[in-house]
């Protein structure tokens, strides 16, 4: 099996476009010295030398992108997203992309070394590097253990706006994500793929979640019921009652909004009790996304 | 952290009530150059922040266990730089460190040799602000061996030394370590000199180096002493900190300490030099300090975690009202 799952070399290149753009021309220079000593010697502690110094080198502002040139990465890696980032973070993704794949023993073991040692920005680059790896399910273990991360950023690395997890991590892994990242107050509308990881274990995990909250007079994020429109049952279904008829217009409108996806049909006949919201809901203006415009954590 | 908390702005205010002591200080800012958090509480973060200290620095040091492994070692300079760090962004404190092997364990040389190895991996990190602390303990030919080695590795990386100074025989083993570092190249002005007193600070500052005063009840200075001193010397290269660990110490002894020269009428221009701005240029001279990041530490994270966000002060630990005895 080829190491890279996509066009490396064409991903290397245009991030090295968006690098070149967004920083000065001192930065610019270095990473392209650096780059042409690794072509020269590809030295394991050149390597990591360079990865650990970037940011004193590129600045650490956050870089802006292009139309275009989003749409270029999105098409090569689908759900592959960059902005935001700082400059250091695209330039450390970028560098990882130029160690050599000849040898798959002596990579695993130069990467390995690189999260072992790595300080909170560093974990934040390799984990954000995670869909553009070689030899993707090689990463699935450390992207568990990251999950473990107490680290806001390094968390955000992995649950928001990256495609890894969704498409490699088995289910009891993914549904630990989409917990812990409710736990640690995440905007869980950017956890990409989550619709289409949604599952019967996880949805019965969210409401028993809700069930412990409301026990200790504690509110449930209104996005949290997202993963349920396609696993409403009987015994889920007084949650949804509940939450259909909560104070917080947010809850009722994220109730409506599982119901009206849902293909039960019992949750289907709730949308009659807000017909207001139902109408909305039809009309387009009520969406998830509306709903995490409202009430976005960070 | 342990579950959610509905942050509303009204948590993420300071205490109604304040210390008498804070009321002196108001308003100023404070940079503790020498504090050891990872033996400290979260508590301990939220009152140096309601206090005015902006930034620290955590050198890496003895942890009162001996440690057996390289791994150890490992692991305690990547919580340095990694879970401390998030820890203090949480108050809004920038938090630096020095990183080195401390003089204690320079004595154990099997392992100090495999420290000595992974030490280049772990100073040109970001935001490691010297090679610390470092220095004598006993006075032992290992402590010195040790010692030399790593002012060569300041030396080559360009970055600032925090040597600490020893508690039995102080003064000639101030004396000796200010002598190796000369002799091995490194300019005074690159030396930070810690734990003096009354008895080292004249040789330490008439000889250019930089004199850290370390405020820390029974076995290092009191303030008041503290005050005498800077009566005596004036503000220039001093600098005070708590050395704040696992042992009897004050997380907030850099802000009582400045509360206590305002009440002595020490002017606040020389407060401000031994309590914020001498720290910032010595330890500045890494490269690794910008005095910017000193009230956005938390919103750097922030943005860092989300593009376009706009919540301002996401990662903030919501406020504990300790006056009261229900816990929600
Ligand atoms: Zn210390």
């Amino acid at each position: 099996m080829a190491p890279y799952v996509y066009d490396q070399q064409q991903m290397s290149v245009w991030l090295w476009a968006v690098i070149r753009r967004n920083g000065h021309e001192k930065g610019n220079e270095w990473l392209a010295q650096r780059w042409q000593l690794h072509q020269e010697t590809a030295t394991v502690a050149q390597f990591n030398q360079t990865f650990t110094a970037i940011p004193r080198f590129t600045g650490k502002h956050t870089i802006t992108i292009t139309q275009e040139e989003h749409q270029l990465l999105q098409e090569a890696v689908p759900g592959f997203f960059v902005q935001g980032w700082t400059l250091d973070r695209l330039a450390r993704v970028w560098w990882l992309l130029q160690l050599a794949v000849t040898d798959k023993t002596i990579y695993l073991d130069t990467l390995d070394k690189l999260f072992k040692a790595a300080e909170m920005n560093e974990l934040a680059a390799l984990y954000s590097a995670l869909p553009l790896l070689p030899w993707p399910e090689e990463w699935i273990a450390r992207t568990t253990e990251g999950i473990r991360s107490n680290i806001g950023i390094v968390q955000a690395a992995i649950m928001q706006q990256n495609p890894y997890p969704a498409q490699y991590l088995p289910e009891p892994a993914w549904n630990q994500l989409v917990m812990k990242a409710i736990f640690t107050e995440k905007n869980i509308h950017l956890i990409t793929g989550l619709d289409g990881r949604a599952n019967a274990t996880l949805a019965l995990m969210l409401t028993d979640f809700a069930h412990e909250r409301w026990a200790a007079g504690r509110t449930v994020d209104p996005l949290q019921w997202r993963m349920l429109t396609h696993f409403t049952t009987a015994a889920n279904l007084p949650d949804i009652i509940r939450v259909l008829q909560s104070a917080v217009s947010a809850e009722r409108e994220a109730a409506a909004l599982v119901c009206a996806g849902s293909t039960y049909a019992p949750a289907k006949a709730l949308l009659l009790q807000v017909p207001d919201i139902a109408a909305e809901i039809a009309a387009g203006t009520l969406t998830w996304q509306s709903v995490a415009d409202k009430t976005t954590r960070s | 952290m342990c579950g959610i908390h509905d942050l509303t702005e009204k948590d993420l205010q300071p205490l109604p009530y304040t210390p008498a002591y804070l009321d002196k200080i108001k308003g100023m800012r404070f940079f503790d150059p020498h504090v050891h958090m990872s033996a400290r509480t979260t508590d301990d973060y939220q009152a140096m922040a309601d206090a005015g200290v902006v930034a620290l620095i955590e050198p890496a040091f003895w942890l009162g266990q001996p440690r057996t492994g390289i791994d150890t070692f490992r692991d305690y300079f990547s919580s340095l730089l990694g879970w401390e760090r998030f820890r203090a962004s949480q108050f809004g404190i920038k938090h630096y460190c020095t990183i080195g092997l401390n003089s204690k364990e320079a004595n154990n040389e099997a392992l100090a040799e495999a420290v000595m190895e992974i030490l280049p991996q772990f100073i040109y990190k970001e935001g490691v602000v010297g090679v610390g602390e470092i220095g004598f303990d006993d006075q032992t030919p290992l402590e010195e061996k040790y010692y030399r080695a790593q002012l060569e590795l300041a030396k080559e990386a360009g970055l600032p030394v925090q040597i600490h100074t020893p508690h039995r025989d102080k003064k000639r083993g101030t004396q000796r370590s200010m002598d190796i570092a000369l002799e091995h190249g490194l300019p005074p002005h690159m030396i930070i000199v810690d734990h003096n007193n009354e008895e080292t600070v004249k040789e330490v500052l008439d000889r250019g180096f930089w004199a850290a005063f370390t405020i820390y009840p029974f076995t290092k200075m009191g303030n008041e002493r503290m005050v005498a001193i800077v009566q005596q010397y004036g503000s220039e290269r001093i600098m005070v900190n708590s050395a704040a660990d696992w042992g009897i110490s004050d997380p907030l002894a850099v802000p009582k300490t400045a509360a206590l020269m305002h009440e002595s009428g020490i002017d606040l221009n020389d407060i401000h030099l031994v309590t914020y701005s001498n720290a910032v240029t010595a330890f500045a001279q890494s490269g690794q300090i910008n005095e910017d990041d000193f009230n956005i530490a938390g919103n750097i994270d922030q943005r860092e975690k989300f593009n376009g966000s706009t919540i301002l002060r996401g990662g903030q630990q919501p406020r504990v009202d300790k006056n009261t005895t229900i816990i929600r």
